[in-house]
């Protein structure tokens, strides 16, 4: 590979090692690989449930998401066994916000989670088409007085714990307004904008924030150019758009083996999260640290 | 998949390299490669950074809580150095070392948990190493305390200019030498795209070899400057640029020249240029002295949420009659520092060169050898308390 240019850093991302990918604190601790990939799928999706009920922008929810995931990286990082799901989702939304230019208060905070956690949420539900849901019980999610300082005492612990492990490396550089940028470069986002070129713009946009979700992290393991011009590649094949016959995205610094992983990358993730949609049909995801004791012991009971 | 491709791949696009890229294909590729990187605009093309970015960027996600290792009784704990919003600062030593150090500590809201000003601060010093920005060795955090361990500095600008016994006027080397340094350490801020915010006397920190340091990145890089939060809270708003002033939510690196220039200026006098004590009452004297700006010197002046079409009317005055020590090229800089209008304000990397500093290796050269032929007379213990010294420059080194 060529010599790399030196890092313009506003453009970049600490990224994962190998070693950090291929053995986590959670597996350690004997979550099995793809039970972990369900947690962190779950997390990231509740992540982004409570963003966007709290009105946050996408920049701060999907920020909030790739600081969870670094949470729960490598084997000094954090475990899904000693810390929930719905508190690294919680202090990683919360802390994001808090640095933004949005900060939300602890009462908003943890009133979203208490309703997005509450039985009849629409996440706890099981995915199957609208019948046969139960009606939202407000009093199932009401947080009292009492409730609201436990569980803030509990979302600043974990707020501490996180800025810890990450190292306080609270920096997200997200390839989207890149993205945007590189199709202006290219001459498909005209001025005013056609069906097409809107389309284009859309669908590049939905594909990295799919990307967000995949159980490759790829938010972890790719810099946001990488991301921005694998997400531009894939939407102007399915829209109809043509680009430059050349090879444009090496103008970009990517090179056609990291396009084709990534491009694959992406186009998994749609496939990928159907299964856990269908995997967790019948009960929801183990969000808390009991449902996941209880998760594991079911799993042990089943496999005697 | 091959997590390796992750770390293999961590190019970027540069903007320095962009215009000169290895284009060895056919003449026709070339050119069409050529004209999209032709219409590239990089961020730093905008802000008209010129040097390569440097900043000392962890690559990687941190492999291990190597931050923890240290425990708070590493530290000897000795005075109070002082007070801020948010933290306490004392002198420290260093047990193993006896390296003197600044501890801050931080101060957890029982309600809001740890302050965004200190998780910013901290992502950003974790980053900005250079020689005019003060560093932080280590963070330590415990249940209940967050501690950053600084490099000790001896004061700040404020107490170094009481402290010199003229009324805080400080001597014409001094003075270049100050803002040379200050420049340096905003150029390298800026070229790593942080804005520090939130510069005036009490943030540039002196220690005795005459080195002078930007600190307190509590502000920097967070959108939106947050007014008197808390009511026992003095924001200062004297080294605040009057765009900001007038409501402008999409100011630029531009804001920290302003302040520069106004600290440049108390530097002269001993005295702040603008000491004003609410937003409107700050504009005002900003006016009177660089003149009310109206729609013709400052088109789209009018748009700014701030703007009042009854500001009372100011000529622009002669700053020279403020800074009646100020020579002419000095005064040259500080008035490209010192505009109204963002945009004409000197870049930190063009204030640099500016020819004002030309002479300033000389001068050092020739205070070093006035120092060296002190220190032979037997005088050399004044030097070393250079702060309490006055009458001569302080020794300088770079």
């Amino acid at each position: 590979m060529a010599p790399e240019p030196e890092q313009l850093s506003s453009l970049s991302n600490p990224l994962a090692t190998v070693d950090q990918l291929s053995t986590s604190s959670s597996q350690l601790d004997g979550v099995p690989a793809d039970l972990e990939g369900s947690l962190r799928f779950a997390g990231a999706k509740l992540t982004q449930a409570a963003g966007i009920l709290l009105r946050l922008p996408q920049e701060i929810i999907a920020q909030a998401i790739v600081i969870f995931y670094r949470f729960y990286l490598g084997s000094e990082g954090g475990s899904f066994r000693i810390n929930a799901v719905k508190d690294v989702s919680a202090a990683s939304l919360y802390m994001t916000a808090k640095i933004s230019f949005l900060p939300q208060s602890t009462r908003s905070v943890l009133n979203v989670y208490a309703y997005l956690l509450s039985p009849t949420s629409p996440l706890r539900q099981p995915s199957e088409g609208i019948t046969g849901k139960e009606k939202p019980d407000a009093e199932s999610y009401y947080l009292s007085e009492g409730s609201y300082h436990s569980a803030r005492a509990t979302l600043l612990q974990t707020e501490s714990i996180l800025l810890r492990s990450i190292s306080f490396i609270t920096q997200v550089t997200l390839p989207h307004h890149l993205a945007l940028t590189y199709l202006q470069t290219l001459g498909v986002l005209p001025p005013s904008p056609t069906t097409k070129s809107s389309a284009l713009a859309a669908r590049t946009l939905a594909h990295l924030n799919t990307a967000l979700f995949s159980p490759q992290l790829l938010y972890l393991t790719h810099q946001p150019p990488h991301l921005a011009v694998s997400a531009i590649y894939l939407a102007a094949r399915e829209v109809g758009v043509k680009l430059p016959s050349m090879e444009w995205w090496e103008v970009f610094d990517v090179d056609r083996e990291t396009l084709g992983f990534l491009v694959v990358g992406l186009g998994s993730c749609e496939g990928w999260i159907e299964g856990e949609n269908e995997k967790w049909t019948e009960i929801s995801c183990p969000l808390t640290l009991d449902e996941l004791e209880e998760e594991i012991r079911r799993r042990d009971v089943e496999n005697g | 998949m091959d997590p390796s491709r992750g770390t293999s791949c961590a190019r970027n696009i540069n903007p320095q390299h962009t215009t000169s890229l290895p284009l060895t294909h056919q003449s026709s590729r070339n050119n069409l490669k050529r004209q999209i990187t032709d219409q590239l605009v990089a961020p730093s093309d905008v802000l008209n950074y010129e040097r390569t970015v440097k900043r000392q960027k962890p690559e990687q996600l941190p492999g291990s809580q190597a931050m923890d290792k240290r425990h708070p009784s590493s530290f000897q704990q000795l005075e109070k150095l002082g007070e801020g919003t948010y933290a306490t600062v004392f002198k420290g030593r260093n047990r193993q070392t006896g390296e003197l150090v600044a501890l801050k500590e931080i101060h957890l809201d029982s309600e809001e948990g740890t302050p965004s000003t200190a998780i910013r601060e901290i992502s950003l010093m974790k980053e900005l190493k250079h020689d005019n920005i003060v560093s932080l060795h280590d963070v330590i955090h415990t249940e209940n305390k967050l501690m950053l361990v600084f490099e000790y500095m001896d004061k700040d600008l404020k107490k170094y200019m009481d402290s010199r016994g003229s009324g805080g006027q400080l001597d014409y080397i001094t003075i270049k030498s100050f803002m040379h340094q200050l420049l340096q350490g905003i150029a390298f801020c800026h070229e790593n795209r942080v804005l520090h915010r939130d510069l005036k006397p009490q943030n540039l920190l002196i220690n005795n070899k005459g080195q002078l340091k930007l600190a307190d990145f509590g502000l920097a890089r967070a959108f939106g400057i947050p007014v008197n939060t808390f009511s026992n809270e003095v924001v200062t708003l004297w080294y605040r640029a009057p765009d900001v002033l007038l409501g402008s939510r999409t100011y630029n690196t531009s804001i920290d020249i302003w302040s520069a220039g106004c600290i440049m200026a108390e530097m002269y006098t001993g005295r702040p240029l603008f000491p004003g004590t609410t937003n409107e009452d700050q504009l005002q004297k900003i006016f009177r002295i660089m003149g009310t700006p109206s729609e013709r010197s400052w088109p789209g002046i009018s748009q700014f949420p701030e703007y009042k079409s009854n500001f009372h009317v100011y000529a622009t005055q002669d700053l020279r009659m403020f800074l009646p020590q100020i020579d002419q090229m000095g005064l040259d800089l500080i008035s490209r520092m010192l505009q109204l209008r963002p945009e004409m304000r000197i870049g930190a990397l063009e204030a640099l060169s500016h020819l004002w500093f030309r002479d300033l290796p000389q001068l050092r050269q020739q205070q070093a050898q006035q120092a060296q032929q002190m220190q032979l007379g037997g005088q050399g213990s004044m030097l070393m308390g250079g702060a309490s010294g006055g009458g001569y420059g302080v020794p300088v080194y770079q």
